[in-house]
């Protein structure tokens, strides 16, 4: 929308020749300039500046929606407004699954499960969407080589052995995971960038980036001077461009997070510390020492503003770890006891939906909600 | 023999026909010419007339009387104003204004704590900003107040509608059915326990699907879309003349990347908030805004303060501060003149579907 050029907001010829002169070729170019400013460059008088800008606005400006067209909308296609996880308890709570057109954060301590989370959504979005999946293409970017395709076999035959009875059923699934590997944070912007055609040439219906953190943790060292600033932008670009993509196709956008762990009192850091939701080490119970430093997600503060759902998974007495909404706009502080099993997550349990005060093990700014 | 000062002559006459030709909102090319040729004032102008200003300039006659229209209408847009007509630039007492202040209606937030540290509620023809870390809850206070601000009258709202302006993509529709369904759900309970007739007919009109078709969504992809629709918000509000809350969740977002040249940043922001003022003003509208917190780098430690910097801190009214603290959930804190009071919610506050609500 910024770079449209002024000749397409329906300025007239002459105009348009006269501020290339001054190199102003696009809206965005226009928009920011001041009043003065722009009587200057276009010659022209105060009022005949200000109904130019109202043309160029009317050209950047997005189009009006009331609310009740929006839900009209929903309601037409429901299916398409989340991808459901198949964990029973998670969909009810999250009101159909992970949903679709917005970016949902899986955080956890390594090893929790973060990756086999990923595979077994990638599985469930190939799906029928007679079965709860998107019946499409999944793109997976993988920035930590985690990735195991015997691991998808497995799960997808574990988890539907009535569907996938066939060798060839499962070759068809495996086909429809298209799989990048990208271990810059460079590459991972530029594969973001160019995921516009992708998804509508293999007609994708999900996006999966395992893992932000790690590429990000690994070239940027908050404790350097601007670079945390310079994080903080390739953070926002990369959301806005993410957010962009899973709102125009209405799709949903998965990204996993790490746990970082501070181990002394470092200032940049303890300033990540935003969300009382993001403060871990209230999790570890009796064994955690808080003189030990801090449990944070990583990615800082301006991240966790720009996703929109948060799962963090963690530890609980092995094998059974636990799934937190800590982070979500329909859904109210709920947890779940979890193992890993060969056809991928399974619910233990039943669903706690926790209420502040009452459930005195969760005390109130441990989770959040949105 | 004394020549009596002309007063007589002026009296009628507005100062402003003597604004100097440089103020005059003619294009700078024009404007230059006259000053080269001697003109200073804008009775000059007129006095001349198009023929005699297109030769002494030596600019077309069409170019001269269009010239001439600006002036006039020029001078007489500020001679309508300056006898205390109706208009931007009216005088009142501070009485008058504080008569005006307190008729004006409050949005509810329908959290009596919050209510009592602004005042009343949201109010309206000023700027709330809200800050807050993420998912404290920014959003849900906006779409919460989308559905309070269309409460009739007879139930204490201000029957208006509202405009949302999403920057980052948070706007639950279905979040927003709830909130709606619990608040007409309330105001049916209100209207059972007082039986009176004004109730009932407002209720007629309150429903589900007339609140939603009310609030009008724009999705703002950049900052150049958000500076665009806030260009033609004025216009947009002059056709829909109920609207009474603009919010624009999150303003931080689309200028917190891109942009190496932060001193452009300022000077957008600052038009930015100029604008909201004037739309606040004239439309008679609460502007809502949200922003989010950012790490401030000090010598010894860091701390979390409200984004887009300093001299954006001017731009509200009133801003409210939402953080987790010790063992209460959430502090609301209005940090700017004239209330400056923290408050404490002892209690949980639980989000019901109702939205915010004091849980006591």
């Amino acid at each position: 929308m910024a770079a449209k050029k002024l000749r397409r907001a329906q300025l007239s010829q002459e105009l348009c020749e006269r501020l290339s002169r001054y190199q102003i070729t696009t809206c965005q170019d226009f928009l920011c300039l001041s009043l003065l400013e722009l009587m200057k460059v276009t010659g022209q008088s105060y009022y005949e500046v200000q109904k130019l800008l109202h043309k160029v606005s009317r050209a950047c400006a997005p189009k009006m929606q009331t609310a009740y067209e929006m839900k009209l909308r929903k309601s037409v296609n429901p299916s398409s407004t989340f991808l459901s996880t198949t964990l029973h308890s998670l969909d009810r709570v999250l009101r159909g699954g992970v949903p679709c057109g917005s970016l949902t954060e899986i955080t956890s301590p390594p090893g929790c499960g973060k990756t086999q989370f990923c595979i077994m959504m990638s599985v469930l979005a190939t799906l029928p969407i007679s079965m709860g999946g998107l019946d499409g293409a999944v793109i997976y970017i993988d920035t930590e080589s985690a990735f195991s395709a015997e691991r998808l076999i497995e799960i997808a035959a574990n988890r539907f052995p009535t569907y996938f009875d066939s060798d060839e059923k499962l070759f068809c699934m495996t086909s429809s995971v298209h799989l990048y590997r990208d271990l810059t944070c460079c590459s991972v912007l530029k594969r973001i960038m160019s995921l516009e055609e992708e998804i509508i040439s293999k007609k994708v219906k999900l996006i999966i980036i395992d893992s932000v953190a790690s590429v990000v943790r690994k070239e940027f060292d908050p404790k350097l001077q601007g670079n945390l600033a310079e994080r903080s932008n390739f953070l926002t670009r990369g959301a806005s461009v993410l957010k962009y993509l899973a709102e125009e196709f209405s799709i949903p956008v998965i990204l996993t997070n790490q746990i970082t762990t501070s181990l002394s009192s470092v200032p940049a850091l303890q300033a990540d510390l935003v969300s009382p939701a993001d403060d871990l080490s209230l999790f570890e119970g009796t064994k955690g020492e808080k003189d030990s430093g801090c449990v944070t997600a990583a990615l800082g503060n301006t991240w966790s503003h720009s996703v929109n759902t948060r799962l963090i998974l963690q530890y609980h007495d092995l094998p059974t770890r636990q799934l937190l909404v800590a982070k979500s706009p329909v859904a109210p502080f709920s947890a779940f006891f979890y193992t890993i099993e060969k056809s991928g997550l399974v619910l233990q349990g039943k669903t706690r939906t926790l209420v502040p005060g009452i459930d005195n093990h969760w005390s109130p700014e441990v989770l959040s909600t949105f | 023999m004394r020549h009596p000062f002309p007063y007589e002559h002026f009296r009628n006459k507005s100062f402003v026909f003597f604004s100097l030709v440089g103020t005059l909102p003619l294009a700078p090319a024009l404007r230059s010419r006259l000053a080269a040729a001697g003109f200073q004032t804008a009775q000059e102008l007129l006095d001349t007339g198009p023929c005699g200003l297109s030769k002494e300039i030596g600019i077309s006659r069409e170019e001269a009387l269009e010239a001439l229209q600006v002036v006039r209408q020029e001078c007489h847009g500020d001679a309508a104003r300056t006898p205390g007509g109706s208009g931007a630039t009216r005088k009142c007492t501070a009485l008058e204004l504080l008569e005006e202040e307190q008729t004006q209606g409050f949005i509810i937030t329908f959290c009596s704590a919050l209510d009592t540290i602004l005042g009343g509620g949201v109010q309206l023809t000023k700027i709330t900003e809200i800050c807050g870390a993420p998912g404290v809850g920014k959003t849900q206070l906006c779409m919460q107040l989308a559905v309070d601000v269309q409460i009739p009258e007879c139930f204490g709202g201000v029957a208006g509608e509202a405009v949302f302006v999403d920057t980052e993509g948070s706007f639950m529709v279905d979040r927003v059915v709830d909130i709606a369904a619990a608040c007409v759900r309330h105001c049916h309970l209100i209207a059972e326990a007082q039986q009176e007739e004004d109730h009932r007919e407002a209720l007629e009109t309150f429903s589900l699907e007339n609140i939603l078709s009310h609030i009008y969504y724009f999705r703002c992809r950049d900052y150049i879309e958000l500076l665009a629709q806030v260009y033609l918000l004025p216009e947009f509000l002059s056709e829909h003349s109920k609207v009474r809350l603009v919010v624009i969740d999150g303003i931080a977002f689309p200028f917190r990347h891109d942009f190496e040249d932060l001193s452009l940043r300022t000077r957008l922001l600052n038009g930015l908030a100029q604008q909201l003022i004037i739309i606040a003003n004239d439309h008679k509208t609460a502007v809502v805004l949200t922003n989010q917190m950012t790490t401030r780098i000090g010598q010894s430690q860091s701390t979390l303060v409200p984004a887009l910097g300093e001299s954006w801190g001017h731009a509200a009214t009133v801003r409210l501060i939402f953080h987790w603290d010790n063992k209460s959930f959430q502090t609301g804190h209005s940090g700017s003149w004239p209330w400056s009071a923290t408050c404490q919610a002892p209690e949980a506050q639980e989000f019901s579907h109702w939205g915010w609500d004091s849980v006591g």
